[in-house]
């Protein structure tokens, strides 16, 4: 299926993943993370841009990651049925491109499909899915919030 | 098909709206387990020293809550009261800093959907801090169940 769709291309550790644009609202540079008590698992915290506080979620529960963060990518997503917007810890540079969606090969975690793009394919985040996953109730205050 | 990659660019934002849940009107600041926190002037009774619990337990039979504790930092060093209105309970904090005018009050967003948001009434953003405004109405429940400090 050819769908011309743009996309916008990002790093987490080793690997290279994919997000359609229209999910992503802003890219945002390292900024301060505020950090308080709670009880979230994979929040870090908020960043404030605008007035506007926007939740942190490292995703290295799910993916496995460093540390080490060159961007934010600011996306929406759909969680519990609601509308949100996240800020997720990238690697390195963000690239916004055209590409074709593929099917995924097998069943591989948290990605909906493959973006064929430049002759290289990346794997398609199933953003939904991913934030779900990351981000749950714990019965204590999450480590997350206290590092 | 020929696929061509686009020249690097930034993402403009679609909303930059800041939502703002509620004022706030004078808050007292007070730092419990290493971090800051505020809390309404107006649902505070009194602020006393921390040698002062015994006194405040025997007048009204008064919950204290060692709020560090309460919200997962460990137990706090506790030196300061502030009583909550009427009077049946008081939070158990490490120090009082200041009372300040802030004009708003941000919601917390709604990933964070656990204990947090019983403990906080939203966000506070100052000039280079983003301090949660806790929820008294919650407090004063915890009080009430005689799950002090």
């Amino acid at each position: 299926m050819n769908d011309g769709t743009r996309f916008v291309t990002f790093p987490l550790g080793e690997q290279r993943y994919a997000l359609e644009s229209d999910q992503v609202k802003e890219l945002l540079m390292p900024a301060q993370v505020f950090r308080f008590p709670h009880t979230m698992s994979s929040l870090e915290g908020v960043l404030v841009r605008r007035g506007r506080v926007i939740p942190v979620c490292d995703l290295r529960s799910a993916i496995g990651h460093g540390p080490e963060r060159s961007f934010y990518v600011v996306a929406q997503c759909n969680y519990l049925g609601r509308q949100e917007v996240v800020a997720i810890p990238v690697s390195g540079d963000c690239q916004l491109v055209q590409g074709e969606r593929g099917e995924a090969s097998g069943a591989v975690a948290f990605v909906s499909a493959v973006l064929h793009t430049g002759g290289r394919a990346f794997p398609l985040l199933d953003l939904d899915r991913i934030v779900a996953d990351c981000i749950q109730p714990a019965m204590g205050v999450a480590r997350e919030a206290m590092r | 098909m020929a696929v061509k990659e686009l020249e690097r660019r930034p993402l403009s934002i679609a909303r930059a709206v800041a939502p703002v849940a509620a004022t706030a009107g004078p808050v007292i600041l007070f730092t419990a387990g290493g971090m800051r926190f505020a809390i309404s002037a107006d649902e505070v009774q009194e602020v006393r020293g921390g040698d002062e619990r015994t006194t405040i337990s025997k007048l009204k039979g008064s919950e204290l809550i060692d709020f560090a504790l309460q919200v997962g930092l460990g137990e706090g060093i506790l030196e300061r009261l502030l009583v909550l209105k009427p009077g049946e309970c008081a939070l158990a904090v490490t120090d009082v800093e200041r009372m300040a005018s802030i004009p708003k009050v941000v919601s917390l967003p709604g990933l964070f959907r656990g204990m947090e948001r019983q403990w906080y009434r939203g966000l506070l953003l100052l000039e280079n801090e983003v301090v949660p405004l806790v929820r008294t109405e919650y407090w004063r429940k915890f009080g009430r169940a005689g799950s002090g400090a």
